[in-house]
Order: C-alpha cells, then sequence, then structure tokens
C-alpha cells in the first residue's frame, strides 16, 4: 500500500467510527429520553420517534459502508474455507467486480431518486428537506461500489503479478 | 431471465454479497417489468419505516459491550454456584450459561468466543472426554435463540409483523426443550464422570450473586418489563444498552472509555450486514409479491401435500437445506414473506411458523458446508473443521429430534401465548 492510500484507509476508517458512535449515542439518548418522558411526565416528542427510524437508516448505511471494509458482509462463504488461497483467487475478483458494479447502479439511481425529491421539495420530520436525510442512500452505495472496485483492482493487479494460481504473496 | 438467476445463483455460491445478489435480482425484476430502477431506492429507505426496528441496533451493541465485559465470568461463576453440585454439573452449567448469554447477544457466534474460552478449559480440567467438550461448547453457542430478547425472534416480528411479545412467549417452552434435552444427553454421556463441579455452599453461591450484584437487573428489567406489556421491545433495548453501558464503563470499569468506539463499530459491523440485506430485501420481495411467486410456490406445494403434517414435514426439510447453506438473517428476512401466505393456507401459526423456522436454523449453526459455530470453534480452539463436526454431531441429532417436537407440537410453542 502506498503512503496516500494508508492515509485514506486511516482517515476513512476514523470518519466511519466516529459516525456510527455518533449515531449509536444519538439513538441511546433520544430513545430513553422518549422513555422517561413517556413514564415520569406521560408525554413524548412528536418528531423523536421519526428521528430515531431515520437513526436506524443512517446505522444500517453508515454501518454497511464499514462492513464492506475487510469485505466482512454476509455470504455464503463456502470458498475461503475450503479452497487453498490461490485457488480462490479468480473467484473472489469476480465477485468484487460485481458488488462493485452493483453498487454502483443503486448508487446512481438513488441519486435520482433524491434529486427527484429535492425537485419536489419533500420534507422529513419537522420542515426538514428529505434529501439531507435520504441522500446517505447514494452516498453510502457509491462508498461501498469504491470499496469493492478498489478490491477488484487490487485482486487483477495480483492476478497479473502471480497469474491466476501462482503462489500466494 | 432464467440465464440471469442462474448467473446469480452461481455468483452466491462463489461468495458474493448477499445483499448484492438481492439488489441485482431486484432491479432485473425491475427491468422486465419496465418498473423505473429509481423504486429501489424508496424500497431501502423503507427501513426507516419499520417498527421495532432500533432494538436491533441497541440490543446488539448491549451484547458485544457485555461480552467485552467482565460478564461471562461472572455468568458462569453465578450458574457454577448455583446447579454446579449436581453430579455432571459442569456440562449443565456451559448449557445453562450459554443459553442465557446467547438470548442476550445475539446469535452471532460471540457465546463460544466469550463463554467457549472459559468454559471449554474447566470441562477439560473436570476430567470431561474432549471430544464432548468441543461438541458441547461448540452446540451451545446458538443455543437460545429462542429465549427473549434474541435478534432472531425480533427480526422475524419485525417482518412477520407478529407481536414481538408474544414470539417472546412461544419461544420459552420449546428453547427449554432444547436445554433439556441436550442436559439429558450431557448427563448420559457422562454417567461415569458424575464428581459435582463443586460442592454445594450457601457462600459461594452469596459471593457469586453479590459479585453479580449490576448485571442481574438486566433480566429482570428487560423481561419483566417486556412480558409485562411496560416497555415495547424497542425500548427495553434502548433501557438496556444504556444500562449496560453505565455499568461496565462506569460502575465496574470493566471496559475503558477508550475502548468503546472499538466496540461499537464491531458490533454496527453485524448490524449493517444484516439491515442492508433487510433494505434490499424490501425490494426483490416486493418485486416477488407482485410476479406472484408465493401462489405459483403454493401451486407448488399444494401439488406435493395435502395436510399440515405433511407441510410441516415438507418446510422441515427445507429449512433443513436452507439453514446448511444460509445464515439465520438472510434466511429469516429472504424466505419469510415467501413462506407466510403457504403456512396460512395450511392454518400454520405465525408465531408456531417463527419458532420452528429459527429452531430449524438454529441447527444450520452445526451443519457443514457453511455452520457458523463450526468455523468460529475450529479457528478459537485450533481443530481441524472435520473434528468439529464429528465431535458435534451427537449434538446436532439431538437438537434435530428437539427440532422435530417443536415442530410437530405446535401447542408448545403457543401454550404461553395468550
Amino acid at each position: 500500500m502506498t503512503g496516500p492510500q494508508r492515509a485514506t484507509e486511516r482517515w476513512g476508517t476514523a470518519l466511519e467510527n466516529a459516525l456510527l458512535v455518533l449515531l449509536l449515542g444519538a439513538m441511546i439518548v433520544l430513545a430513553t429520553a422518549q422513555i422517561v418522558l413517556r413514564i415520569g411526565f406521560d408525554r413524548g416528542l412528536i418528531w423523536a420517534d421519526e428521528l430515531l427510524k431515520i437513526l436506524v437508516l443512517w446505522v444500517a448505511l453508515v454501518g454497511s459502508v464499514a462492513t464492506s471494509r475487510g469485505r466482512r458482509h454476509l455470504r455464503i462463504d463456502l470458498l475461503s474455507h475450503y479452497l487453498p488461497e490461490r485457488y480462490a483467487r479468480l473467484p473472489v475478483l469476480i465477485v468484487d467486480g460485481f458488488a462493485a458494479i452493483v453498487c454502483g447502479f443503486v448508487a446512481w439511481h438513488s441519486a435520482r431518486y433524491v434529486l427527484l425529491t429535492v425537485e419536489f421539495g419533500d420534507t422529513v420530520l419537522v420542515g426538514v428537506p428529505a434529501w439531507l436525510v435520504q441522500g446517505v442512500l447514494p452516498v453510502a452505495f457509491a462508498l461501498m461500489a469504491y470499496r469493492f472496485g478498489l478490491y477488484w483492482l487490487k485482486g487483477l493487479l495480483d492476478l497479473f503479478r502471480r497469474g491466476p494460481m501462482g503462489p500466494p504473496p | 431471465m432464467i440465464l440471469a438467476s442462474v448467473l446469480l445463483v452461481l455468483l452466491a455460491v462463489l461468495g458474493a454479497p448477499l445483499f448484492a445478489i438481492i439488489a441485482a435480482s431486484a432491479m432485473l425484476g425491475y427491468q422486465q417489468q419496465g418498473i423505473d430502477l429509481m423504486a429501489i431506492a424508496i424500497e431501502i429507505l423503507g427501513l426507516a419505516e419499520m417498527p421495532f426496528l432500533s432494538a436491533i441496533p441497541l440490543f446488539t451493541f448491549a451484547g458485544y459491550l457485555l461480552s467485552e465485559s467482565g460478564a461471562p465470568q461472572r455468568l458462569v461463576r453465578l450458574t457454577g454456584a448455583v446447579i454446579g453440585w449436581v453430579p455432571g454439573g459442569l456440562a449443565l452449567v456451559a448449557l445453562a450459561a450459554c443459553a442465557f448469554f446467547t438470548a442476550f447477544t445475539g446469535a452471532s457466534g460471540i457465546t463460544i468466543i466469550a463463554l467457549g474460552a472459559i468454559l471449554y478449559p474447566a470441562l477439560k480440567h473436570d476430567g470431561y472426554p474432549d471430544d464432548f467438550n468441543l461438541g458441547l461448547v461448540t452446540s451451545s453457542g446458538s443455543l437460545g435463540l429462542l429465549f427473549a430478547p434474541s435478534l432472531p425472534l425480533i427480526l422475524y416480528g419485525v417482518i412477520a409483523k407478529v407481536p414481538i411479545d408474544d414470539l417472546f412467549r412461544a419461544g420459552i417452552l420449546p428453547g427449554l426443550l432444547m436445554l433439556l434435552m441436550l442436559s439429558g444427553w450431557s448427563l448420559w454421556v457422562n454417567r461415569r464422570n458424575r464428581t459435582p463441579a463443586r460442592e454445594f455452599s450457601l457462600r459461594q453461591v452469596r459471593v457469586a450473586l453479590r459479585e453479580s450484584i449490576w448485571e442481574l437487573p438486566l433480566p429482570v428489567v428487560v423481561l419483566g418489563g417486556i412480558y409485562s406489556g411496560f416497555f415495547a421491545v424497542s425500548e427495553a433495548a434502548a433501557v438496556t444498552a444504556l444500562y449496560v453501558l453505565i455499568v461496565e464503563v462506569a460502575v465496574l470499569r470493566d471496559v475503558k472509555v477508550s475502548e468503546l468506539p472499538r466496540i461499537m463499530r464491531e458490533s454496527m459491523l453485524l448490524v449493517g450486514a444484516i439491515l442492508i440485506i433487510l433494505g434490499v430485501s424490501l425490494a426483490s420481495t416486493n418485486y416477488m409479491i407482485d410476479a406472484g411467486v408465493p401462489q405459483q410456490l403454493l401451486g407448488l406445494v399444494a401439488d406435493l401435500v395435502s395436510s399440515q403434517t405433511s407441510f410441516l414435514l415438507l418446510l422441515l426439510l427445507f429449512l433443513l437445506v436452507l439453514g446448511a447453506i444460509l445464515d439465520i438473517f438472510s434466511a429469516i428476512v429472504l424466505v419469510v414473506p415467501l413462506i407466510l401466505p403457504i403456512a396460512a393456507q395450511y392454518d400454520v401459526s405465525q408465531i408456531h411458523l417463527g419458532i420452528v423456522f429459527l429452531a430449524a436454523m438454529q441447527l444450520g449453526y452445526l451443519t457443514p458446508p457453511v455452520g457458523l459455530n463450526l468455523f468460529i470453534a475450529s479457528y478459537r480452539f485450533d481443530k481441524s473443521i472435520l473434528d468439529v463436526c464429528r465431535a458435534t454431531f451427537p449434538f446436532l441429532v439431538i437438537l434435530l429430534l428437539s427440532v422435530i417436537a417443536i415442530t410437530f407440537w405446535p401447542q408448545l410453542s403457543l401454550m404461553l401465548v395468550g
């Protein structure tokens, strides 16, 4: 890995962590505050439930971006358990490329959708523009496309350098 | 279209992320029906419309935090003090502690790492045979997923739109049945090694209780709160997360504040992996329902079976195969929406269906080729997969018998549901 690559890796991970800590922390605080209000004062914040659900959406997407680091998404994990690394190289290359393309498609079409909601002036919560909340969707899938694309590129270089069944690095 | 489906299955077997497979199949379906592909965005954003979903990140975080603290040791010591005096007691201690811990930490293999590491050497020390220990610890890693508040139960409730507290009640007896049958087997195998783990001592119990004083309210508050209807499941999850955070970090100081970001990240990796699959499968499920897939499946099933019993048999066989290739979370999200309408045709209640589904998928943790527990145990205890499979086999058979009983005895699940 080159210097700039390592720097993006470090800063990217730090940013993911900061976001996850923030989102999860907000979720805990908001949810317990709601309970205290309900039990202690017999009332609740009208927007709190909606915000909590939005936080879940964000945690899901940011968490999924973080999961793509190190390829930790749920999958049918046959090859890595039963094939030696060198034989699994080609299949891994194929599925990384596939995942990058699919994520790219989802990012593209959800960006189109979000732009449409900007046009219509959709809002969520109390007058917050919807794109602020929904914008996470294209961004997250674009980041995953980028991540899988990087893995694919790395795999491809490896393949050229060592051949499809050459010795492990 | 058939070619595309075959290609997707092939990619899945090669190890493509399941969410990408599902997203691709949904987009292909849209394409074919002339629906704008933007629709996939609307479906994924539907994650923000689902009730109770916040329970999943909150319980997962609480579980990860617990497993990083001293709670596993304290749980083993407490269980040991309470039931360790029974002959063959340590095996029972292992089963009970694992079941309890799995219920609270979701069924992600964490139990094997957190508790197995304590129990495996302890069992060996007490003279239990190695194969037995390995099998016990491996199969206990997913025991307890029928007990509240386990993640698969919550996920099934969200997807099938069944009251989650009903599911929590329904899981109790089937879960106990599994626990009892495994306990019986353990006692029988070790009938020659009848030395109790320890003498019963009231003082020991008191010490263990005092040591766990901060964690003891947790099951009471969570389970009591949910079963009494005082807390919704998402509220119970929030209380659990905040309570565990305060106790383990501020009161007991088992976990340093500086470790929190790592633990939060680790727990959210699992959550992200589950919820992204849920998001994209909202799209694929809607497409499949529009395309009439459940009706076609029903037609297919109707040709094969006519009675409820034969339907349950077919369902069980299907789930066992499913569990061998797919993890429990993906299986719930993908398959439950499709079999719910079919089960309804055969008068199988949604609650019973849920318990059968999860119980059968629990076996999937232990069956090759992709059983998660097999790999975690093999890695954690440095044994070959084949060794772990062989050691686990008797436990798998016992669990299979219990799953058969759970499937064909609906009353067991439904008795406690009001």
